[in-house]
């Protein structure tokens, strides 16, 4: 499976965000290219100590800047049913990378409901989301890491 | 291939209203979209740049510093966002449990 | 059998070790060229001298390659008898540019 099919499954959900310089950002994932540039909607943007933060409507974030993602677990079973679903139309697998770049217009209107059930699960578990960002700040103040 | 693939964001709907850029090194600038490409160059007006903590530089303060008409260059944007509905807010994951 | 690629690796359990001097170890779940990496139920290893090892639940989890430092085997065998707790070490520093 490659993290980029991974990352597009990941469409309407929330992420965490870790950038290079270690602000971190948590927001529902609009969109993404191949150069793992991303958009983020309703966006949590929290300092690289953990005691500043912002909310942005949206933001824009530059692929190489990105350290890491961390997506819901039940997104990687959703990578698995849209390949098969995908190899079901398109046999091809050299020619997925592009194939799946236009795919998604078509595909959009599905997503609004489809994975609406996702989103709102997700987001009551909104706790759930919460302690992370306390635990990432915590150690990023904890380790006391330059 | 140029062009292989539509922008992730349209900044067409941020022109002549305000954004906020971060760029790589740390510096963090905010103005009015007057003109971007697809490389992400970015033509800001009356910007204004954070100024950053002497002792760490990846911080910004609230002073500030105007530069006027800029161009950010494409290849040192990490980050954009609209300046608009944007705001500091107090730490949203503290815990009820939390010590 | 000599490879230089990940897929051996995949499904098994790595452990990675990136740039800013952290050890994630998680199921390899996939990778591309630029050594991007899927990591399922992963979590962080905190080393320190005061304490034993703090592992930290991550879950889900894509590293950006140009983060990552080294990526290992884990021999699971191996790792289970491991009493983490108290294990002593210095955190690694952050990779130096």
């Amino acid at each position: 499976m490659l993290p980029l099919s991974l990352l597009k499954t990941a469409q309407g959900h929330p992420m965490l965000v870790e950038l290079k310089n270690g602000e971190t950002y948590n927001g529902h994932l609009v969109n993404c290219d191949t150069w793992m540039n991303i958009h983020l909607r309703e966006v949590i943007c929290t300092s690289k100590d953990g005691d500043r933060f912002w909310r942005m409507p949206e933001c824009y974030i530059r692929g190489n800047t990105i350290k890491y993602l961390r997506v819901p677990d039940e997104v990687i079973d959703k990578v698995q049913e849209e390949t098969v679903r995908r190899s079901d139309r398109k046999p091809p697998i050299g020619t997925r990378g592009r194939g799946r770049g236009r795919g998604d217009e078509g595909r959009g209107g599905g997503r609004a409901g489809g994975r609406g059930g996702y989103d709102d699960g997700y987001a009551r578990g909104g706790g759930g989301r919460g302690p992370r960002g306390g635990k990432s700040t915590g150690r990023g103040g904890g380790r006391g890491r330059g | 291939m140029a062009g292989r693939k539509e922008t992730v964001l349209d900044l067409a709907k941020f022109v002549d209203k305000g954004v906020s850029v971060k760029l790589t090194g740390g510096r963090e600038v905010t103005g009015t979209l007057k003109g971007y490409d697809q490389l992400l160059n970015l033509v800001l007006d009356e910007a204004i740049e954070y100024l950053r903590d002497q002792d760490d530089p990846l911080k910004t303060t609230d002073q500030t510093r105007p530069l006027g008409l800029i161009v950010c260059r494409g290849t040192a944007v990490m980050l954009v966002a609209p300046t608009d509905g944007t705001e500091e807010i107090a730490n949203p994951f503290l815990q009820p449990d939390a010590a | 059998m000599a490879s230089t690629s990940l897929e051996p690796l995949v499904d098994q359990t790595i452990s990675v070790i990136t740039n800013d001097g952290r050890n994630i170890v998680g199921v390899l779940k996939g990778f591309d060229q630029a050594t991007n990496l899927i990591l399922d139920e992963s979590h962080e290893r905190v080393y320190s001298t005061k304490v034993g090892v703090e592992p930290i639940v991550l879950g889900l989890y894509i590293i950006r390659g140009d983060n990552i430092a080294v990526v290992g085997e884990l021999d699971e065998e191996l790792d289970a008898s491991l009493d983490l707790t108290s294990l002593r070490a210095h955190p690694l520093k952050p990779v130096q540019h």
